[in-house]
């Protein structure tokens, strides 16, 4: 162990330019995710020790530019001017030179040590594109390390960069300088001679200028409070807010000369667009561009769950570890055989099956986006998706969605704006999973025979309005913000890379294990707990009472206790509901079908026909219309409630969520019933 | 001068104009679309967002974006 003390290195770039892939090769599996205080945005963090000295490394959110347009940008900007990182390494991508580079030279304003990591220079090449590091770097006025963090190339030159800087105590030796000319230099100099002694700390009087030139909100904002109305007037009349074209061209004009005195030979535009545009001639089609897309989606669902099933096999063992652990506490109280054989080991068991399923989820997301497929995937959507107010990034979570709602909660993390990312987040739960059309279509079957398809189609038309009004109420009253259309970039495909699909899919399953299992496991235990006190017997359990409680409600939709215990239980799994109802009916078989079993257990251990007939003589068909859209859009089960709390990190998104789908439940379970006693 | 959005595929043209509000502003100049810049169409249907090749960089934008955007067609 060294004594030193750790030194804090801060890792930014903008998105698709292998900032993660660096992150991850440094860091390894040392890291762990939280939330920028404040603030939804994923804040990663690490560990590592290179020559006797210990690092923090902080992965800062990918950005273009550093103005204050959104909370990644922000985030990032506060970070390093207030926290004041001893190194920053900023990540561009060899084969997008130009526009990678314009974060550096936002970030060349700041006073920090910089290294450039000059990624992906295999692509370059291979594009016909050859940089000299060296010209470039002295170009900028720091070190540049050509790197393909992608096959580890570059990372120990990387880490003796960082190592340098360290020692080094001059920190203009180490700082990016970006010069100005003509136009830009003399309206600078005139807005730094009226703040002179006005911009308060940490905020530097040269880069302060230079925000106040681009009419950034934030320091504007800071400036006029700090310089009182009459100097703010008279600022006012060089600061008008429009020039950031002008800012924008001069760090441009300084980009270009860095690249065109650093590039080795001229490449030829035209070929390389053509070179890139080969599989997305197809890909990006009006029309084959969708079922290229369907295709991969289609295959990637088969992927996931293949995966899932290599789960299965375990599951047998969790009946039998349920039933071992009845007989071997056969001796003790009854309650405690229960417990472990109904609750916990069911809970943990469905907690784990589970894991199997999310590693397929994983792999699959992570190798969409290591090759670059998912901006074409949301190109395509886009204008459809733009009617629900969202992204074209959101259509693929809300497809894997309709398989499970866990898998589309996981999947939102392709959506890189944060803003878009919750909203999206938060309207998966309205689309209905496998489970629930299984239960739908065995209900419906009982109840309306052929006519079931109209019972789909009523669902289905409400699941839209639901995601209309529901995405209209959060954009216009919960996750407020500026709603900016399509500006996405379509990075060059990228060949897989194993290593970096492993790492996300490991550092996401042990994001699970850490947030979701225990929720899971925790529900199952929760719903055992009050489905065997007081006497151990459902029908007179706490959760019977509590559905008895239930009734005024209940009996607006013409549910009876029964059917709302079902409504309560489907919490744990929404396969549950089922066995419930056969248990709650005095059919079923034992309490771990309640707990979690039936989820896992292919028929729900239910015997199909016998509780057919019981629910046609105890049930009315208005009521059970009523059941199942309460149960369509009813709170998502304890594991897409896990997945959302992974996601937001926030138990007041992940309880507000919960609450307003309860609510939401019942309103669509009232409405239809009363609509049903109109029709039938 | 015309916008982005009436420039067909594979026609070649110069930024002369970005109109908008700030934070549009700021958003696509940091992509690459300032005044003087080399604009290519790529992908340009009646409807939907459209992709343009801009200094080196595929970018698609959507149809009210492109149309903020002025350029003059670029006759070589």
């Amino acid at each position: 162990m060294n004594t030193t003390e750790q030194k804090t290195i801060a890792l930014a770039g903008q998105p698709n330019t292998g900032k993660s892939t660096i992150f991850n090769r440094l860091t390894g599996s040392n890291q762990h995710t939280g939330n920028w205080p404040g603030k939804t945005v994923e804040k990663k963090e690490g560990t590592f020790e290179y020559k006797d000295q210990a690092y923090q490394m902080v992965d800062l959110p990918g950005t273009y530019s550093l103005t204050a347009n959104s909370a990644e940008e922000i985030i990032t900007r506060d970070y390093i001017i207030k926290e004041n990182p001893d190194i920053l390494v900023v990540v561009v991508d060899a084969s997008q030179l130009e526009r990678t580079l314009y974060l550096a030279a936002g970030i060349s304003m700041l006073r920090v040590k910089t290294i450039v990591a000059l990624n992906m220079v295999d692509v370059a090449e291979k594009e016909g594109r050859q940089f000299s590091p060296e010209i470039m770097g002295k170009q900028m006025g720091v070190e540049v390390i050509p790197m393909v963090a992608s096959r580890n190339k570059g990372i120990s030159e990387l880490l003796e960069a960082i190592r340098e800087s360290v020692e080094t105590t001059n920190i203009n030796e180490k700082s990016a300088q970006q010069e100005f000319e003509g136009d830009v230099l003399a309206q600078l100099n005139d807005i730094k001679s009226q703040i002179k002694g006005f911009v308060p700390s940490p905020y530097r009087e040269e880069w302060a200028a230079l925000k106040l030139l681009e009419g950034d909100e934030e320091i504007c904002q800071i400036m006029q409070e700090s310089l009182g109305s009459d100097r703010w007037l008279e600022l006012s009349k060089i600061v008008n807010g429009n020039q950031s074209l002008l800012v924008a061209s001069s760090k441009y004009e300084w980009i270009q000369k860095i690249v065109s005195a650093s590039e080795i030979g001229t490449p030829n535009k035209k070929t390389l667009l053509a070179k890139r545009h080969k599989f997305d001639r197809v890909a990006t089609h009006p029309v084959w561009g969708i079922f290229v897309a369907f295709g991969v989606l289609l295959l990637a669902i088969v992927v996931a769950v293949s995966f899932g099933s290599l789960g299965m096999p375990f599951l047998h063992g969790v009946s039998l570890a349920s039933d071992g652990a009845r007989t071997l506490l056969e001796s003790g109280p009854e309650w405690l055989s229960s417990m472990f054989a109904d609750g916990i080991i069911v809970g943990v068991g469905l907690a784990f099956a589970l894991s199997f399923f999310l590693i397929g989820v994983f792999i699959v997301v992570g190798f969409l986006e290591d090759v670059g497929y998912l901006p074409r995937l949301a190109y395509v959507f886009d204008m459809f998706m733009q009617r629900l107010g969202l992204h074209g990034k959101s259509f693929m979570p809300f497809l894997m969605g309709a398989g499970c709602n866990i898998i589309g909660v996981l999947s939102t993390r392709v959506v890189d704006s944060w803003r878009q990312r919750l909203v999206t987040v938060l309207l998966i739960p309205i689309i209905p999973c496998y489970a629930v059309w299984a239960i739908v279509s065995f209900i419906g079957t009982i109840f309306f025979g052929v006519k079931t398809t109209l019972v789909v189609v009523a669902l289905l038309m409400t699941a839209v309005i639901h995601l209309v009004i529901t995405s209209f109420l959060l954009r216009r009253f919960i996750v407020k913000g500026k709603s900016t259309g399509l500006i996405m970039e379509l990075p060059p495909y990228h060949k897989p890379n194993l290593k970096a699909i492993w790492t996300y899919t490991w550092i996401n399953l042990k994001s699970y294990l850490k947030r979701g299992f225990s929720v899971i496991a925790l529900t199952s235990l929760i719903v055992w707990f009050f489905a065997y006190f007081p006497d151990g017997n459902i029908e007179t359990s706490f959760l019977a009472s509590t559905g008895k409680l239930l009734n005024p409600i209940g009996s607006l939709m013409g549910c009876d206790w029964r059917l709302m215990v079902a409504l309560i239980v489907a919490v744990a799994a929404k396969e549950s509901a089922l066995s419930t109802i056969a248990i709650v009916y005095g059919i079923g078989q034992g309490l771990s079908s309640v707990t979690g079993l039936a989820a896992v257990a292919p028929d729900g251990g239910v015997n199909h026909a016998v509780l057919a007939t019981t629910l046609i003589q105890n049930i009315s068909p208005e009521s059970a219309l009523a059941f199942l859209f309460a149960l369509t859009f009813s709170v998502p089960c304890s594991a897409t409630i896990a997945a959302l709390y992974m996601e937001t990190k926030s138990l007041k998104w992940t309880a507000g969520a919960a609450a307003y789908y309860t609510f939401a439940s019942l309103v669509a379970g009232i409405i239809a019933y009363h609509m049903a006693l109109l029709i039938f | 001068m015309l916008p982005l959005s009436s420039l067909k595929a594979w026609e070649v043209g110069v930024v002369v104009d970005i109109n908008g509000e700030p934070g549009f502003m700021s958003r696509i100049s940091a992509t690459g679309f300032i005044p003087n810049t080399e604009v290519t169409m790529v992908r340009n249907w009646k409807w939907g967002p459209l992709i343009v090749f801009v200094r080196d960089t595929k970018m698609a934008l959507g149809r009210s974006e492109a149309e903020k955007i002025m350029v003059r067609k670029n006759v070589k």
